[in-house]
């Protein structure tokens, strides 16, 4: 990689210097840790299917400040909306609800300035994104939901990027479940047409007994790069409940790292992934089960259309003397066309005997058989596809257990298809 | 599932017990330790190679030396020094034996105190009525004897130590060799073309099925030395081959490396089954000593409708770095691996196979079962690519993996990448242990934990012993056994 490219982003980093309170030291750590990886390339094992060669090749600059944006309108009843434009949180913009009387949301400045020692807790991260975010972020929210706080309507963050060519959004969100504490997160991605990277971190630390709702719908734009990391941490009984809906970009990633440390952990991680033209959608999981009895099911679907490549790398680890873990991965793909490509790697790793883990995979086109029956009967072959397709993700959105959230989800799929299938010349329409 | 510390000495001691760790006496012929063109060109001329050969051998090893050993397997060794290897020992002969009465008969009392019959005559013990088996021997460096040539020259089928036919079939050797597993293919490959010594040819003319099953013995005798073996077999139009590979050596307190070659060809509607039953020393309880087995093996369906068939059953090496894969190049090939791995006390194996599909309507079965004891770690790891071009391409995958202990890891990665929608890609894996409700059935039958164990893990390997030939069944059954019996804990 030029060393441009790192110079300017290690400028970068030196411009923020003093920005956020206590920050600094850690920002050096992740620059120079920057500065001696760079960024991988398809021979590093978890980007062996994502060409980030755009990410190689320029600097993007930092995201300004943007206040024409649109906000685009709530999907469902929310219990706040709180809106992120080019990376930087607009407070004006955003709506609050009631929420604050029952916890605390605030953004990662105001966060960091009440008292610096919190910086501690800000993990340089493992790849090379999450490192250079750590360099170089300059906002994010901080939600502390205290113990026993059930939060029953969905806290919604919007990421809207705007007029950013060539520019970079470095977000990184902290989430914090108290005992017993319930919430549900609903991180939307939209953007304009404009070629700009979206690198977001979200850390979340789910208590004893808590429950974290992570639902994601990223429609980043047709030019942008999305990448997002969620590292996540869950105490006993907790359950971290996530489904990663990804439509937009021309590359996307999204990279969960679930750790299950206390007995009775557990943790859903599912995902729906739409390729069309020239996209690639990589989904990386690795839930690693430290400690015994802990959970885990994951359930992946991906659509490949024409020139669209979906990828998967999900990983289970069990460790020494974590007995009695269940852990679960389903992971199917469609080919929608001959230029479509899918590739998956579930991985398990285990260290542990009295456990039950099993993983399965498929890739192929849509069933022959299925499409026959349903034209049997009456159906056209267009509607027949897009209810296979519809009936094929809707495996992964089942865990969510908001309504008004799958439906717009579900909406967008339907978008998407009739976009999509209706171009698709499968061989069983004859 | 506790282990009664009854169980456990049994263990140790079976464990303890690897049946083939004799070492012998034999007088040998050594290259100096460690690696250069000279030693290269030693082995060449020992072999009274040819010239386009030799320059074939530097050229791998030019190649090797600008080369990097692989890291990325879930296996752990000491570094090794490729400069305290002996990389040819031969026993030492006057002349090549022309018959088995001139070999060496202490060679011939090693094999058979190993089982393996070189007699001609002979057929291996405890099984009446067994077909006739012709066997390669390979003692270290070289081959000692190949039995029953005469009546396999009757049918046409070539079947030599590979360094014969270089000067008897060169036109075939050259034709072939490299052609599946290209010099340059990986660290170990390429440390093979430099150094191999010797190995099997096995030629089957057009429309022959070889009239009886072909087997290379390969045996690791001298201390410090490394075994680089090449095989090469070579099926023409229409012809069937049943191959088999036996292996062992002493009980050593070094490590000692075997990195092996293994070009299969089959042409139009040809069939190579080929079956590895791997019983090196694996290393004594404390994982001291013990082979590292780093082996290519491949095969090039390069006709219409070929087969290829890897049978393996995996007991023995400290180490082991194995993928029998299938390009699967002819229209409608077929390629199939089937895989029992046991590992026990602190052996590593990191095993699986490639499916390679580049040809429409070309299938794939891939069936690997793995068993973890001990501090063991056993790793699947598998590669099922379908390229754009190939049509109704079908795999199935199955990946089972056994824990008999809590302390051994069972791990398994697969990749599958598939770049063309009429593809049909299944991938299926479990790892669990043996369940308790199992035990608990066939204990109120009658029958001892022990037994229980060793009948459950029967059935879970059922799938893929059935696919060995019956001679090899019946060693890999006791092998199995050996391995594992006891060492539930």
């Amino acid at each position: 990689m030029p060393e441009l490219i790192k110079s300017t982003y290690r400028d970068q980093a030196a411009s923020l210097s003093g920005t956020l309170a206590g920050l600094d030291s850690l920002r050096d750590k992740a620059i120079d840790r920057f500065a001696e990886t760079g960024f991988p390339t398809a021979r590093d094992e978890n980007w062996r299917y994502s060409d980030i060669k755009r990410l190689r090749g320029q600097a993007f600059a930092a995201a300004q400040i943007q206040s024409d944006a649109r906000i685009p309108d709530a999907i469902c009843t929310t219990a706040a909306r709180l809106v992120i434009i080019n990376g930087h949180f607009d407070q004006e913009r955003s709506d609050f609800g009631d929420l604050l009387q029952a916890i605390s949301v605030r953004p990662l400045a105001n966060h960091l300035m009440a008292n610096s020692e919190r910086a501690n807790e800000l993990r340089v991260g493992r790849e090379a994104t999450s490192v250079l975010n750590t360099a170089l972020m300059r906002d994010g929210l901080v939600l502390v939901v205290p113990a026993g706080v059930e939060i029953d309507d969905p806290i919604e963050i919007i990421h809207i990027m705007h007029d950013a060519e060539n520019a970079a959004a470095q977000v990184r969100h902290l989430v914090e479940l108290g005992e017993g504490a319930k919430a549900t997160i609903l991180e939307r991605f939209i953007g304009d047409d404009s070629a700009y990277w979206m690198n977001s971190v979200v850390q979340a630390r789910v208590a004893e007994g808590a429950a974290l709702n992570h639902y994601r719908m990223q429609m980043d734009g047709s030019q942008a790069i999305h990448t997002a990391n969620a590292a996540v941490s869950v105490g006993a009984g907790g359950n971290y409940s996530a489904c990663n809906v990804s439509l937009g970009a021309s590359l996307a990633r999204f990279d969960a790292q679930v750790r299950l440390l206390v007995d009775g952990a557990n943790a859903t991680i599912d995902g729906v992934a739409l390729a069309a033209s020239r996209q690639s959608h990589d989904m990386l999981v690795h839930v690693d089960h430290r400690m015994p009895s802990t959970n885990s099911d994951q359930v992946f679907r991906t659509v490949a259309d024409a020139l669209g490549k979906s990828s998967f790398q999900g990983k289970i680890t069990v460790a020494d003397g974590a007995q009695q873990t269940l852990a679960d991965q389903s992971f199917k793909a469609l080919l929608l066309d001959r230029t479509a490509e899918a590739n998956a790697k579930p991985e398990l790793e285990i260290f542990a005997d009295d456990v039950k883990c099993s993983h399965g995979a498929t890739i192929g086109e849509l069933d022959a058989k299925a499409m026959f029956y349903l034209m049997s009967r009456g159906i056209d072959p267009t509607t027949a596809r897009q209810m296979l397709v519809e009936a094929f993700t809707d495996d992964a959105l089942a865990r969510i257990d908001n309504a008004a959230i799958a439906d717009a989800l579900r909406n967008q799929i339907k978008g998407w298809m009739m976009a999509h299938v209706p171009n698709t010349s499968g061989k069983d329409a004859a | 599932m506790a282990g009664t510390q009854e169980t456990r000495e049994q263990v140790a001691e079976i464990t303890g017990d690897y049946k083939y760790g004799f070492s012998t006496d034999v007088e040998m012929d050594m290259a100096p330790k460690g690696l250069s063109e000279d030693i290269v060109r030693f082995i060449s001329a020992k072999k009274d190679e040819p010239e386009w050969l030799l320059s074939w051998r530097l050229k791998a090893y030019r190649a090797w030396l600008k080369m990097d050993e692989p890291d990325w397997a879930k296996v752990n060794y000491p570094a090794i020094d490729y400069n305290d290897i002996y990389f040819y020992a031969a026993p030492k002969s006057q002349d090549k034996p022309k018959s088995l009465d001139e070999v060496d008969p202490e060679l011939l009392r090693v094999y058979e105190k190993l089982g393996i019959p070189l007699a001609e005559q002979e057929v291996l013990a405890g099984v009446e009525g067994a077909r006739k088996i012709a066997v390669d021997a390979v003692f270290d460096s070289v081959s000692v004897a190949t039995t029953f040539r005469e009546e396999l020259k009757k049918a046409g089928v070539i079947f030599m130590s590979i360094s014969e036919a270089v000067h008897e079939h060169p036109e075939l050797i050259q034709k072939y060799l490299g052609t599946v597993v290209p010099q340059r293919d990986n660290y170990f490959a390429a440390l093979n073309c430099a150094v191999f010594s010797d190995g099997t040819f096995v030629y089957i003319p057009k429309g022959v099925r070889c009239p009886m099953e072909l087997s290379t013995y390969f045996r690791i005798n001298a201390e410090n030395t490394g075994q680089f073996e090449r095989t090469l077999i070579v099926a023409e139009e229409g012809s069937y081959v049943s191959y088999l590979e036996g292996c062992t050596a002493p009980m050593r307190d070094e490590n000692q490396l075997h990195a092996a070659v293994v070009e299969l060809v089959a042409l139009d509607d040809a069939e190579i089954k080929y079956s590895t039953v791997q019983n090196w020393y694996p290393g004594d309880k404390d994982g001291k000593g013990g082979i590292y087995n780093f082996v290519t093996k491949r095969a090039l369906c390069k006709g219409k409708n070929s087969k290829v068939s890897w049978t393996q059953v995996e007991t023995g090496s400290a180490v082991t770095w194995k993928y029998p894969s299938c390009v699967l190049a002819g229209e409608g090939s077929v390629g199939e691996f089937y895989s029992v791995a046991v590992t026990n006390n602190l052996q590593q194996a990191d095993t699986g196979t490639k499916m390679i599909h580049m040809a429409p309507n070309t299938r794939s079965t891939i069936i690997s079962k793995g068993i973890s004891a001990g501090r063991s770690q056993n790793c699947y790891r598998g590669l099922v690519k379908v390229l754009s071009g190939a049509e109704n391409v079908r795999n199935y995958t199955q990946c089972d993996s056994l824990l008999v202990s809590s302390t051994s890891g069972a791990h398994t990665v697969p990749y599958i990448e598939v770049k063309n929608p009429t593809a049909q890609i299944e991938h299926e894996a479990t790892t669990s242990k043996i369940s308790e409700d199992q035990l608990f059935y066939c204990q109120s039958r009658g029958l001892g934990e022990e037994e229980a164990v060793a009948m459950i893990v029967n059935g879970f390997c059922k799938e893929v012993m059935q696919h060995l030939p019956m001679e090899f069944a019946v060693e890999a059954q006791k092998l199995l056994g050996i391995s594992l019996e006891g060492s539930v804990g």
